[in-house]
């Protein structure tokens, strides 16, 4: 073996990160504030993902949570679900890990320009949507309307609670979220129900609207029969970002197919018309 | 470039190689299967017979393949490549095809070097002609080897497709034209695997197969995985980490579509959740996916998975099955 090495000799080499500050987010889920060791900013784009790697526990795809407008440091929100996943979570401040990345095609930016957005995210999809949010925030002018849509399962499931309480006063946004079912016994007295309705009361100018989606598998083919109904059928209306597992995130390992794409780097974000004829995409 | 070999000719490029490169040649082993394995000089060389056992492209992206090690501080050292490259020796057209593919599939940006490491300057040796099982035709190779023997009666054609092959080509004596003619008129007709393969990636392509199908050829499938592992062109893989004292060993792994866990999610979410979907991607990646990503298809008939199903659902036989079903003439 050749002796050690800092620079990427290989598309498999993890770089080594810093932990900055861990905090949490729900009982499943924490957020991870991070550093490249070598001082060097992530330059990723809201939509990409990177693979974190624990030696021993291999690696797992996690999305970014923040936007590249936050210099010095990058976020992943991270829900405990695996091995990996579970040794994150144990992590203190001052730990050191790897990352590869960032991969993945990211939100297309240029497309949303001038457009009202209509951002819809279900469950952890909150996280990588986070980074768009965060993203239009700084430059709100870009768009001329901003709504955010969010469906948990539960209130205590609930990610970015003090985003949404931020974004819920930013004059910039309209935001609304929603959890399927809140039990009797907790103090929730926000809306209920699915995504779905959430949308049955939002008004947009279809021909002028782009609706970007994150969420798990189910929540797709309901929320995109419900933007049909509000007029939103034409290309590049509806953009997606497709879940799959992605092991090595440079498309090698396989894992991650959907017909002849390759959901790591063709994706994960797509428009709703390159894959909504792939069997098994959707 | 035209030469002719004789055998003595034939050992004499053999040694020339073997001083700088790892030479792999084809032998007849005791279990009686014909494999690749190294060059020695003394073991005889089995220069006709059946499709080389193990598919010839693990030479370069092996079962078990290293791809860093990290040690606690999170540095990173990558393996260096060996000092010879690989040669290998004995490659039928088929072969050399899997080898193609999986060039251009690990070359694609960004380039995967650890396949790199085996494969960049390593020599391939094609051997066709009459070098079949008692000695009947092999298809000629197109040209995607350093150097093509076709064997003919006692001797070898042999033409350089490469500027190497050509340069250890150089000092052997001119070959006979009208026996290569003749070879290339016996290549002529030899298309009937890939007629059957076309017939059935049309009939995935246009939507035809229906799920019932997939269903009952995933009813004989006992999942052993031994179509993904001998499958020249199978690329997929998963990452293990070994640790060894303070030093982690990260290695890739082949995996199979085939197996339950291949793309189940964290989460649960499993997009080839049932037996029959699993069944229907081995066959439609090869024959409408890699069509539609690399404009070939991902299968280069090479017969191994068909020789290695226990229950005879194989490539061909499956293809063979679709177009009977379903193929032209059928409502």
């Amino acid at each position: 073996m050749h002796p050690p090495t800092v620079d990427n000799q290989s598309i498999y080499a993890p770089r080594s990160c810093r932990l900055l500050a861990v905090s949490k987010l729900t009982p499943q889920e924490k957020l991870f504030r991070l550093r490249l060791e070598d001082g060097r900013e992530l330059n990723h784009q809201p939509g990409q993902f990177v693979q974190v790697s624990i030696p021993g526990l291999t690696e797992a795809p996690i999305s970014i949570a923040s936007s590249p407008t936050c210099k010095g440091y990058f976020e992943l929100g991270v829900r405990k679900a695996g091995l990996l996943t579970g040794a994150l979570h144990q992590l203190q401040p001052g730990a050191q890990i790897g990352i590869r990345g960032p991969f993945g095609r990211p939100f297309q930016l240029e497309a949303l320009l001038g457009k009202q957005l209509l951002l819809l995210a279900g469950g952890c999809g909150l996280a990588p949507l986070r980074s768009l949010i965060q993203y239009c925030q700084k430059q709100s002018s870009a768009y001329s309307a901003v709504q955010i849509l969010y469906g948990a399962r539960s209130p205590q499931d609930l990610l970015f609670k003090d985003d949404l309480e931020d974004w819920q006063l930013s004059t910039n946004f309209n935001c609304r979220y929603t959890v399927d079912q809140a039990p009797a016994s907790s103090c929730y007295d926000g809306e209920t129900g699915l995504l779905t309705r959430l949308l049955a009361d939002v008004q947009v100018e279809a021909d002028n609207c782009c609706a970007v989606l994150v969420g798990p598998p189910p929540m797709y083919q309901p929320v995109i029969s419900a933007l049909h109904r509000m007029g939103l059928n034409g290309p590049q209306q509806i953009m997606l970002s497709l879940e799959r597992q992605m092991r090595c995130g440079v498309g090698k390992c396989g894992h991650c197919t959907i017909d002849h794409l390759y959901c790591c780097s063709d994706g994960p974000i797509f428009w709703l018309e390159e894959v909504e004829h792939l069997r098994g995409a959707l | 470039m035209l030469k002719q070999l004789n055998r003595a000719d034939l050992d004499l490029l053999l040694t020339q190689i073997s001083d700088e490169y790892r030479l792999q040649v084809p032998q007849l082993l005791a279990d009686g299967t014909r494999q690749l394995a190294g060059y020695t000089g003394e073991a005889e060389l089995s220069l006709t017979g059946e499709v080389l056992q193990r598919k010839p492209s693990a030479f370069f992206f092996p079962q078990t393949q290293r791809l860093l090690d990290i040690d606690t501080a999170g540095a990173v050292a990558v393996p260096q490549p060996a000092e010879k490259p690989l040669a290998l020796f004995g490659l039928n057209q088929a072969d050399l095809a899997g080898i193609r593919f999986l060039d251009r599939f690990f070359r694609a940006a960004p380039a995967d070097d650890a396949y790199l490491r085996q494969r960049n300057g390593a020599l391939l040796i094609g051997l066709t002609g009459m070098a079949g099982p008692d000695n009947c035709f092999l298809s000629l190779s197109a040209g995607d080897c350093d150097i093509e023997l076709v064997a003919v009666k006692e001797s070898w054609l042999a033409l350089g497709h490469s500027s190497d092959g050509e340069k250890l080509l150089q000092n052997f004596p001119e070959g006979d034209k009208t026996q290569l003619v003749r070879m290339r008129h016996l290549n002529e007709g030899t298309a009937a695997e890939s007629d059957l393969l076309q017939q059935a990636s049309q009939l995935l392509i246009e939507d035809r197969v229906p799920d019932q199908f997939w269903m009952e050829i995933a009813d004989r499938c006992i999942l052993c995985s031994g179509c993904n592992l001998v499958c020249p062109t199978c690329s997929c893989f998963c990452v293990q980490d070994r640790n060894r004292g303070e030093i982690t060993e990260r290695s890739r792994v082949w995996d199979s579509c085939q197996l339950d866990a291949f793309m189940r999610e964290a989460s649960g979410h499993n997009p080839l959740g049932t037996d029959a979907l699993r069944t229907r991607r081995r066959i439609h990646h090869k024959l409408a996916a890699d069509v539609e990503r690399w404009g070939e298809f991902g299968c280069v008939a090479c017969g191994r998975c068909d020789r290695t199903c226990p229950t005879g659902i194989g490539m061909m036989a499956v293809a063979e099955e679709m177009v009977k079903c379903f193929g032209p003439g059928k409502p």
